[in-house]
C-alpha cells in the first residue's frame, strides 16, 4: 500500500469512526478499537494495538456527564497511533496524546457550538415549512457532515503531510526524556481510576476498593476474579438492604 | 374521533422507529443539545399517526424543545412518547402538553442510572478486561478489542431495542413503575459497589511504579522496592491512585493532573528515582 493510499483509508476510517460515536455507537471510536485498526491500517498491528491500549487507560475515567466535554479520544487515538506507527515508537503516543486530544476537544466545541446550532436553527425553520428532506438534513446529514471536514481532513493532512516532521522531532529529544515519558505511562493509570472514583460514591463505598485492592494485590486474583468477588459484594448487600426493609416496616426479620 | 387502523403504530413503524432513532445524538449542539435527535428519531411516528399537516407540524414543533439525558436509555423515552403520540392522535381528552412533561420528568433520573451504570461502570469494567487480554498476548492478539465491540455495542443495541419496544407497549404505566419503585436508586448504588471492587483490584495491573534505590548493609544488597513490597505489594501504586483522587476532589483538572504527572515521570526517570 503507498503511503497516500494509507492516509485516505485512515481518513476514511476516521470518519466512519465519528458516525459511530453520533449514531450507532459500536464502540469502534474508544482508543482500545481504534488504536487496533489504525495499526492495521498503517502496517504496524502491534504498536498499534499498544497506543490504542495505553490511550483507554488514560482515558478509561472518562465519564460523558451531561453536557461537559472530555478531551477527544478518538481524534487523539487515530492521530497518535498513525505516528507512532510511521516512527515505529510507542512513546510518541504517549507525548502526543494528550495535546491531540485537547485539539480534537475545540473540535468538537466549534461543532456542538457554532456549526450544529446553526443546523438546529435551520432545522427548527424547516419544521415550519414541513419540509421532511430539510430535518433529515440537519439533524442526520449536515452534522456527520461536519465530521468529515472537523476530523477526518485534519487526520489525512496531518499524517500524509506531518509525518516527516513527527519524526524529525523524535529523532531531536534525548533519550532520557523519551524513556522518562515511557516510565510516566505507568502513573496515568492513576488518574484514570482516580477519575472513576470520582463518578461514584467512593467515600461511602472504600472498603469495597480496599477488599478489591488486597486481593488482587496480595492474592493475585485478576480482574474476573474481582468482579466475581464484586457480584457476592452486591448480593449481600442486597440481603442486607432487604433485611432494613423488612424492619423499617415492622415485619419479622428471617 | 376513534383509533381507526390507520393511525396505530405497527410492529413495522415500531422497526422503523429503532431505525431512525439509530441517528440520535448527530444534530446534538449547546442550544437543545438533543432535540434535532429526537425530532429525526419520532418521523416515522408522527408522519404515520397524524392524519393533516397541521397536527404533523405542531407535533415536530414539540420535539425541537431542549432534551438530554443518557444516549442510550433516551430509547426508552423514544419508546414512550410513541405511545403518547398515538394516544394524542385518537384521543380529544390527552393534553399534548404532558407529552414534553414526560420527557422532561425521565430526563434527570435517566441520565444519572445512564451515566453511572453504562458509561461509568461497565464500559471501563470492558475495557479494562480487554486492555488486559491485549497486555497478556504481548500486543499480538486483538480479540480484546473485538470482545470490546461485541459487548459494549451488543448490549447498547440491545438497550435502545428493548427501550423502544417495551417503552411503546407500556407507556406512560411504566413511568408510574419506575417513579415509585425507587429501582433506580438501588441499580446506582449496586453499580457504585461493583465499580469499587473492581477499581480496587484493577491497581496492581493498571498503575506501575518501582523505584530502583537499594544500599548496601554489610554483605548484603537491600532494595528498597522489595522492602515495600514485603509490607504491602503495589503500595506506591494504591497510594499513587489515592493522591490522584484528593487532587480531583479538590477540583484539579484531570488534563492538568495528567500532564503534571507526566512531567513528575520524566524528571524522576532523569534523577534515577522512577525506573
Amino acid at each position: 500500500m503507498s503511503f497516500l493510499f494509507q492516509c485516505i483509508v485512515l481518513a476514511l476510517f476516521t470518519w466512519i469512526a465519528f458516525i459511530d460515536k453520533y449514531c450507532t455507537q459500536m464502540y469502534t471510536y474508544r482508543p482500545v478499537v481504534a488504536g487496533a485498526i489504525v495499526g492495521l491500517i498503517m502496517g504496524d498491528f502491534s504498536i498499534g494495538l499498544e497506543v490504542g491500549c495505553i490511550i483507554e487507560l488514560m482515558f478509561l475515567g472518562q465519564v460523558f456527564v451531561g453536557t461537559a466535554l472530555p478531551p477527544e479520544e478518538t481524534f487523539s487515538t487515530i492521530l497518535a497511533a498513525a505516528f507512532a506507527c510511521v516512527s515505529g515508537s510507542t512513546e510518541v503516543a504517549l507525548a502526543t496524546a494528550i495535546p491531540i486530544a485537547i485539539l480534537g476537544q475545540m473540535g468538537m466545541y466549534l461543532r456542538n457550538i457554532v456549526l450544529c446550532t446553526w443546523t438546529g436553527h435551520r432545522l427548527e425553520a424547516a419544521v415550519e415549512r414541513m419540509d421532511r428532506k430539510g430535518i433529515t438534513m440537519n439533524c442526520l446529514i449536515l452534522p456527520n457532515i461536519f465530521n468529515l471536514i472537523l476530523f477526518a481532513v485534519p487526520v489525512f493532512l496531518a499524517v500524509y503531510f506531518g509525518a516527516d516532521l513527527v519524526q524529525s522531532i523524535i529523532d531531536f529529544i534525548p533519550d532520557v526524556i523519551i524513556n522518562g515519558i515511557a516510565a510516566a505511562g505507568g502513573l496515568i493509570g492513576a488518574v484514570g481510576l482516580a477519575m472513576l472514583l470520582k463518578s461514584i460514591n467512593f467515600k461511602g463505598l472504600w472498603y469495597f476498593f480496599a477488599l478489591g485492592f488486597f486481593v488482587a494485590s496480595y492474592l493475585g486474583v485478576n480482574s474476573i476474579g474481582c468482579t466475581l468477588l464484586a457480584a457476592i459484594c452486591v448480593a449481600i448487600t442486597y440481603q442486607s438492604d432487604k433485611r432494613a426493609e423488612a424492619l423499617a416496616a415492622g415485619g419479622d426479620v428471617q | 374521533m376513534t383509533q381507526t387502523a390507520t393511525n396505530k403504530l405497527t410492529k413495522s413503524d415500531i422497526r422503523k422507529l429503532f431505525w431512525y432513532s439509530q441517528g440520535f445524538v448527530s444534530g446534538f449542539n449547546y442550544e437543545k443539545e438533543e432535540a434535532p435527535g429526537f425530532v429525526f428519531s419520532m418521523m416515522p411516528v408522527i408522519e404515520k399517526v397524524y392524519d393533516n399537516d397541521e397536527d404533523k407540524k405542531e407535533a415536530y414543533r414539540r420535539h425541537t424543545e431542549m432534551f438530554l439525558t443518557e444516549a442510550h436509555l433516551s430509547h426508552l423515552v423514544i419508546g414512550i412518547t410513541a405511545a403518547m403520540e398515538e394516544q394524542n392522535s385518537y384521543d380529544e381528552d390527552f393534553d399534548p402538553d404532558s407529552i414534553n412533561a414526560i420527557k422532561t420528568a425521565l430526563m434527570g433520573p435517566f441520565a444519572g442510572v445512564g451515566d453511572s451504570l453504562y458509561h461509568g461502570t461497565l464500559r471501563p469494567l470492558v475495557a479494562g478486561f480487554a486492555v488486559s487480554m491485549i497486555t497478556a498476548s504481548h500486543y499480538t492478539s486483538a480479540l480484546g478489542s473485538i470482545l470490546f465491540v461485541l459487548i459494549m455495542g451488543g448490549v447498547g443495541q440491545i438497550i435502545r431495542y428493548l427501550g423502544i419496544t417495551k417503552g411503546y407497549e407500556q407507556g406512560m404505566s411504566l413511568v408510574a413503575t419506575l417513579q415509585s419503585s425507587g429501582i433506580i436508586q438501588k441499580l446506582t448504588k449496586y453499580a457504585g459497589i461493583v465499580a469499587c471492587v473492581v477499581i480496587g483490584g484493577w491497581i496492581p495491573s493498571l498503575v506501575w511504579l518501582s523505584i530502583p534505590w537499594s544500599y548496601t548493609a554489610g554483605e548484603t544488597v537491600i532494595s528498597l522496592q522489595s522492602t515495600l513490597d514485603s509490607m504491602m505489594p503495589n503500595m506506591l501504586p494504591l497510594c499513587l491512585t489515592l493522591l490522584c483522587y484528593k487532587l480531583l476532589d479538590k477540583k484539579m483538572s484531570p488534563v492538568v493532573l495528567m500532564i503534571l504527572l507526566m512531567i513528575a515521570g520524566v524528571i524522576l526517570y532523569a534523577l534515577g528515582i522512577l525506573a
